[in-house]
């Protein structure tokens, strides 16, 4: 039991962690967006829409825009928010592998599956 | 409505909504109303801006032990289908329509759970079968009663079925539906408030996710809205949950119903004028 007991609290931190690192790292890119977009245009505020498109399209475009070398600091935000977006993402993801491979429980890992299929199916949107 | 009012009610928002388990769509989403927002372009940014909630506080929750992973992961599997369905019916739907339905939906909430007020929460006697199949149970550190508190999850074969219907709302009205699924955790599901408020939270991130993706194909996105909101909602609700933890389940209850009344009349009320 203590051995189950301490796999609980390995897989609460792990979780706990995941989350607080996607919204570290997404504050941490909107922020410096924000602030370079001040810098280059004296403005506070940023308006833009994305255009119809799916996460998966959205990432990729925005990564091709850096590898370029076309960066505007609106491209940090966007990043940001794509960051925000796969955090619940990302721990789900990181609850299957626990269920799976730590604490080995068929169960959780086939609910989980089936929660990250659905999850990736939206991501693929269009 | 400029930069710095969308970051100041969105504090508001993100600080209530960590309090009462729910998402802070539910104030956020009439207060940028108010202020002239579509309704629909004031969901989509309010259920990305929702995750960012979530997470924040499900992190400190989870890590505190207070979230049931678990019971979580399997009502998740029947949210994030209601949101995605509910999400493609409010891109379909007209304004007014989507405000009455919002009031409607708090309204319901309030009811039901001010009808419950009175009773305070008792561990259930007897968990059916496929509640303990499902090790629906656990146990946390109750900070103002100083003890450990134990539980177990019932009648998950209804919650899980109502949690679609949660899900639904959610994608429908950009809200956590936390109401809704604190409700499902506390009455049919009989976890103790403070697991259902922190597990709600955790469920309302990936059931935001799955809502935000059908308004992401749709168009409906602005990044420069959702970063003052996004920055805004996490800075309430790390304050918020500073506050949760050391309120009793009864002081958390009862705050969660004012807050419903409150926003579901106002809700109600608007979309009414609006359609006349």
């Amino acid at each position: 039991m203590a051995d189950a007991e301490a796999k609980d609290v390995r897989m609460d931190a792990v979780i706990g962690y995941v989350l607080l690192g996607g919204v570290v790292v997404s504050v941490v890119l909107v922020v410096a967006g924000l602030i370079g977009h001040w810098i280059r245009t004296g403005e506070v505020g940023v308006q833009y829409a994305i255009p119809k498109t799916n996460l998966f399209e959205f990432v990729v475009v925005e990564i091709r825009k850096v590898a370029s070398g076309e960066f505007r600091p609106r491209l940090l935000i966007s990043l940001g928010i794509t960051a925000l977006l796969l955090t619940p993402y990302v721990r789900v993801l990181a609850s299957w592998l626990f269920f799976a491979f730590v604490e080995h429980n068929g169960k959780y890992s086939l609910f989980t599956g089936f929660v990250l299929a659905v999850l990736t199916y939206s991501l693929f949107l269009r | 409505m400029g930069f710095g009012g969308l970051f100041l009610i969105s504090i508001a928002a993100g600080f209530v909504g960590a309090m009462s388990g729910m998402g802070g769509g539910v104030v956020l989403i009439p207060a940028m109303t108010l202020l002239g927002m579509n309704i629909k372009q004031a969901i989509a940014i309010s259920i990305v801006s929702v995750i960012a909630t979530s997470s924040g506080a499900a992190s400190a929750y989870v890590r505190d032990r207070l979230t049931n992973l678990k019971v979580g992961m399997f009502l998740e599997m029947f949210t994030i289908v209601g949101a995605l369905i509910g999400a493609a019916i409010t891109l379909a739907s007209g304004q007014s329509i989507l405000f009455i339905a919002f009031g409607v939906v708090l309204l319901v909430s309030w009811a039901a759970l001010f009808l419950e007020r009175h009773q305070d929460w008792r561990p259930a006697d007897h968990q059916d079968r496929f509640s303990r199949w499902l090790e629906l149970e656990g146990s946390y550190y109750d900070q103002p009663a100083r003890k450990m508190v134990h539980y177990r999850g019932v009648r998950a074969y209804f919650g899980g079925p109502l949690m679609f219907v949660a899900g639904l709302i959610a994608g429908m009205l950009g809200i956590g539906a936390g109401a809704l699924k604190v409700l499902i955790h506390d009455m049919v599901m009989g976890l103790p408030p403070k697991v259902s408020t922190t597990t709600s939270n955790l469920i309302i991130g990936v059931t935001a996710l799955a809502g935000s993706s059908v308004y992401l194909a749709a168009g409906v996105i602005d990044p420069g809205l959702v970063a003052p909101v996004m920055l805004g909602i996490l800075l309430g609700a790390y304050l918020g949950t500073k506050v949760l933890v050391r309120l009793t389940n009864k002081a958390v209850r009862w705050f969660f119903l004012i807050v419903l009344l409150v926003l579901g009349v106002e809700m109600l009320v608007r979309g009414i004028l609006n359609a006349i």
